[in-house]
């Protein structure tokens, strides 16, 4: 039986690296193509700058929202980090969105 | 106040700058791919040394909470001790009396350190020459116009890089050329090889940021000529001191830790934690072990 308040290295050693590996994989996935659709639905919209921002912010909490759904509440469960690892989209994926928002937003 | 543009530039420009960059990229993952050189096949003395330094190591990596019984970890931990103190797993055979300590090879002459150096260089090179490549493209075809409108504003001091070609003291920066169309893409793309390629893509600008020393460095240690093993077994033998020191077995006076949980026995009076375990060497004033005794 564990200790029921495990020191930071026993909970590493707890983890399965496989199964990590792949459910931050997964999140990734997620989190890049919520990006590129929320940057698609920006530009159709034809939204300008800060409002397009916004859209930004508000697809990501929606994306966190669902997958916190997703992980039954307990996000400390399926990625090691808790919630904020959920609801950071990351560098990567800002420069995505912007990419795609100016794909759409100049083809009408 | 808006800029009407004539729907054949989006056509010829926008899609085929994003579609040869994202085909480029896939390139040079391959390319970068085909180039790695296999590792060198060592012989088997020197691949058994590597291995018994990472065998301790694992050993050692969870002895605060390991899952081995004393019995078991103590007597692994006291064989690799004795075994690197004496040296049986060098490459070599154990040192003799009279060695000379050598100095390892200097890195420019020894072949093994620069073929990890030239790899590593090969790498770099093969990732800068296309963003070049395609950037003098870009600036040789596709110069003089304003290709799309960015949806976000920016200050002055980007007209100059974002325009070049267009030389409008006066027009909106949000109206650019096409080489900032290819830097989007620069870095808008890596998400996209990320998702194509798998995780360790060679595709990805966001690699080619870190210095080409890291890179360098990074292939520079070569597994060490004999003396250094040796150097490193015996430091080696003060780790596993230490943490044969160290060692806590999780399953520790598990007998007693299950009754108090399930069979309603009174909490330890020793416990500070409450978390059920009694570090191991402090008398337990109600130790239910005493059940288990025969005398």
């Amino acid at each position: 039986m564990a200790a029921t308040a495990p020191s930071a290295e026993a909970a590493a050693q707890l983890l399965f690296p496989p199964n990590v590996q792949y459910n931050a994989s997964r999140l990734y996935t997620i989190k890049f193509l919520s990006s590129c659709f929320a940057g698609a639905v920006a530009g159709v919209l034809g939204l300008e700058n800060t409002l397009g921002f916004a859209l930004f912010i508000l697809s990501t909490l929606f994306t966190s929202g669902c997958v916190f759904i997703k992980c039954k509440s307990r996000p400390a469960k399926y990625v090691p980090g808790g919630w904020w690892e959920l609801v950071n989209p990351g560098t990567e994926n800002i420069f995505s969105f912007v990419l795609v928002w100016t794909l759409f937003y100049d083809l009408e | 106040v808006s800029l009407y543009l004539d729907p054949q530039i989006r056509d010829w420009v926008l899609f085929p700058i994003t579609v040869v960059m994202i085909l480029v990229g896939v390139l040079r993952h391959y390319v970068v791919l085909l180039l790695q050189s296999p590792p060198k096949k060592q012989p088997r003395n020197a691949v058994r040394e590597q291995r018994a330094l990472v065998r301790s190591q694992i050993l050692r990596a969870t002895s605060a909470h390991s899952p081995l019984p004393p019995s078991y970890y103590k007597a692994v931990s006291q064989y690799l001790s004795q075994a690197f103190a004496d040296g049986t797993y060098l490459k070599d055979g154990p040192p003799k009396a009279d060695a000379p300590a050598s100095a390892p090879p200097n890195p420019l002459t020894d072949p093994n350190a620069m073929e990890g150096m030239m790899a590593g260089m090969k790498t770099q090179m093969v990732m800068m020459v296309p963003q070049m490549v395609i950037m003098g493209w870009i600036n040789f075809f596709f110069q003089g116009f304003v290709l799309i409108k960015l949806p976000f504003p920016l200050t002055l001091g980007f007209k100059s890089m974002l325009q070049r070609g267009v030389e409008t003291p006066d027009m909106d920066v949000r109206w650019v050329s096409s080489l900032s169309w290819y830097f989007l893409n620069f870095f808008g793309l890596n998400g996209l090889y990320r998702l194509i390629l798998g995780g360790e893509n060679s595709a990805d600008s966001s690699r080619d940021m870190t210095s080409p020393f890291a890179a360098a460095a990074a292939a520079a240690p070569q597994p060490g000529q004999a003396q250094d093993y040796n150097k490193l077994f015996k430091a080696e033998r003060d780790n596993l001191e230490f943490s044969e020191g160290l060692h806590t077995w999780i399953a520790h006076d598990v007998e007693s830790r299950i009754l108090r949980k399930y069979a309603g026995v009174p909490p330890n009076a020793d416990d500070e934690t409450g978390d059920g375990m009694v570090v191991k060497g402090t008398p337990a004033r109600r130790d239910v072990s005493a059940l288990f005794s025969q005398t």
